[in-house]
């Protein structure tokens, strides 16, 4: 889904939000109350800039604004994938960013991400997986992998994973696969500001998604490990 | 100088180094092979399945300490995060949240999330990660373990940078990306992963300990790593603005300094160091001219 007729749906209340070639940052209303919009745009890849941008913003938020919701708007290509942004530990970068977050839901910002354009592996897990609330709208696809690349890793054919993917939600992309296995709390299909406020409304900061897979269908077995290790 | 046989943590297997990281049969397994969580995924795929999914969890003491333990079997598939692998990880450490052992220790050795339960494993990382800031909100520290022969990488690799501390091996490596993907995705002339000089520069413990990523750099050498997890052992420090401030700053001064260089010798002459000899120096010899440095 295009980012400024989404911005409009969201929030209709009013806006203002500054988009640049990749960054997308501001407030907005929401139910007669102000929130904190931050996000991503361009199918942008999230390397070691973005990250700290990125976090910048989270902690201006937390510092100005106590408690303001973040609405995290979810859009990247992945992770930035470079030989001199790993040289200076990339993987450092992406957890920093991740702290940040949490940080802002100790400090009680709700987190709310929603993906309206690509979320692709380590871009998704820097920023939407962390949220407290993931969801998707038209458009959206989420993936780790592409089945080609998957292939060629895995030297398993093409064709065979094509066909596994038909009705195997755990390793094949898209968001309906990642619904399914408990990754995405809900997908919208419409009136995306009263579901927006109608989640706000109902969100904490439990993590969850495991439950949610197992009540689904797809991700049975994750819920009942970490049961019986709380329990052994 | 005293001479003692070297007992490799690269070649070990998971078991084989909480045996020898932790005190003499100390450690309980917490669903042991015997239980036969199997991957419910692999056999879709045809693909073999191991009855501890290349994760070995449980309790155990250091030094006398009590202290909760996972371990990625880097023999099995990678040591790749499966549904199962990833749940009993955050099980250990939503555990270890409820019953504030002094620390938990992650051996990582892993090439990041499982390939046939990418989804599984991908949210399966973000829900260690989760599991990882609860244990930390209890005061309970993660120490991350990196010397693993497949290093430690993808979702490994964030999860690992979440952790409190890292004690690495020069041969333990570490970054999001390996160097066989982006290749693979971005041309041989991107990143040679057969250049293993290059691999190790780039992605090895010693870049990461120059770097103040890793806390602790050791030779391959598990005792090593038992003396160093030991020494590091102190409450998770609560994040605060001022902590999340400093760590931003400090990572926005390394963009500055070193963005334009392109190898890791450029970095650590710009460092003050002899470049071309720190791939032979011990961890030892590297730790002290490291300290007499000015950052």
């Amino acid at each position: 889904m295009e980012l400024l007729p989404l911005l409009d749906q969201l929030f209709p209340e009013g806006h203002q939000v500054s988009v640049t070639d990749w960054l997308v940052s501001g407030e907005a209303v929401l139910g007669g109350a102000p929130v904190a919009v931050l996000g991503t745009t361009n199918h942008v890849f999230i390397g070691i800039r973005e990250a700290v941008t990125l976090s910048g913003k989270l902690l201006e938020t937390v510092a100005q604004h106590p408690k303001r919701p973040i609405i995290m708007l979810v859009d990247n290509n992945g992770q930035r994938m470079a030989l001199d942004e790993e040289l200076l530990v990339l993987p450092e970068y992406i957890a920093h960013l991740l702290r940040a977050q949490q940080f802002a839901r100790l400090q009680g910002h709700p987190l709310i991400a929603i993906v309206y354009g690509n979320s692709i592996a380590g871009g998704f897990i820097a920023f939407g997986m962390g949220a407290d609330r993931i969801v998707s709208l038209p458009g959206a696809e989420t993936s780790v992998m592409k089945l080609e690349a998957i292939s060629r890793v895995t030297k398993m054919p093409l064709e065979k994973l094509q066909a596994l993917a038909e009705k195997v939600s755990v390793f094949a992309p898209g968001c309906k696969n990642f619904f399914k296995m408990g990754g995405l709390h809900d997908i919208w299909t419409e009136d995306f500001s009263g579901q927006l406020q109608r989640l706000l409304q109902s969100t904490d900061t439990r993590d969850i998604r495991a439950a949610l897979g197992r009540e689904r269908g797809g991700r049975e077995a994750a819920s009942a490990v970490i049961d019986d290790v709380l329990h052994a | 100088m005293k001479l003692s046989r070297r007992i490799s943590y690269l070649e070990a297997s998971a078991r084989q180094r909480i045996a020898a990281l932790l005190d003499p049969d100390s450690f309980r397994e917490i669903l042991p092979p015997t239980l036969q969580r199997i991957s419910p995924h692999l056999g879709m795929f045809d693909a073999p399945v191991a009855f501890d999914d290349g994760a070995v969890i449980g309790e155990g003491l250091l030094c006398g300490k009590p202290v909760f333990l996972f371990a990625q079997e880097g023999k099995f598939r990678g040591g790749s995060l499966g549904e199962v692998h990833a749940a009993k990880i955050t099980g250990l450490l939503l555990r270890a949240a409820e019953r504030k052992p002094a620390a938990v220790l992650g051996l990582f050795d892993s090439g990041g999330v499982r390939l046939e339960e990418a989804n599984a494993g991908e949210i399966g990382s973000t829900e260690i990660m989760r599991a990882i800031f609860a244990a930390q909100r209890a005061g309970v520290p993660v120490i991350g373990l990196i010397g693993g022969s497949c290093g430690c990488f993808g979702g490994s690799s964030i999860i690992s940078s979440c952790c409190d501390a890292l004690i690495a091996s020069e041969e333990g490596r570490l970054s999001v990306s390996g160097p066989e993907v982006i290749e693979t995705i971005m041309g041989v002339e991107a990143f040679d992963s057969r250049d293993r000089s290059l691999v190790w520069r780039t992605t090895g413990g010693k870049n990461r300990f120059l770097f103040g990523k890793v806390s602790k750099l050791v030779d391959d050498h598990i005792p090593a790593f038992r003396e160093a997890a030991t020494a590091l052992i102190a409450p998770s420090i609560p994040l605060t603005a001022e902590l999340l401030q400093a760590e931003r700053q400090h990572l926005s001064k390394r963009i500055e300094q070193f963005s334009e260089c392109t190898d890791a010798r450029q970095i650590w002459a710009k460092m003050g160091l002899d470049a071309n000899r720190v791939p032979e120096m011990s961890a030892e010899e590297l730790s002290t001219a490291a300290s007499s440095l000015v950052h």
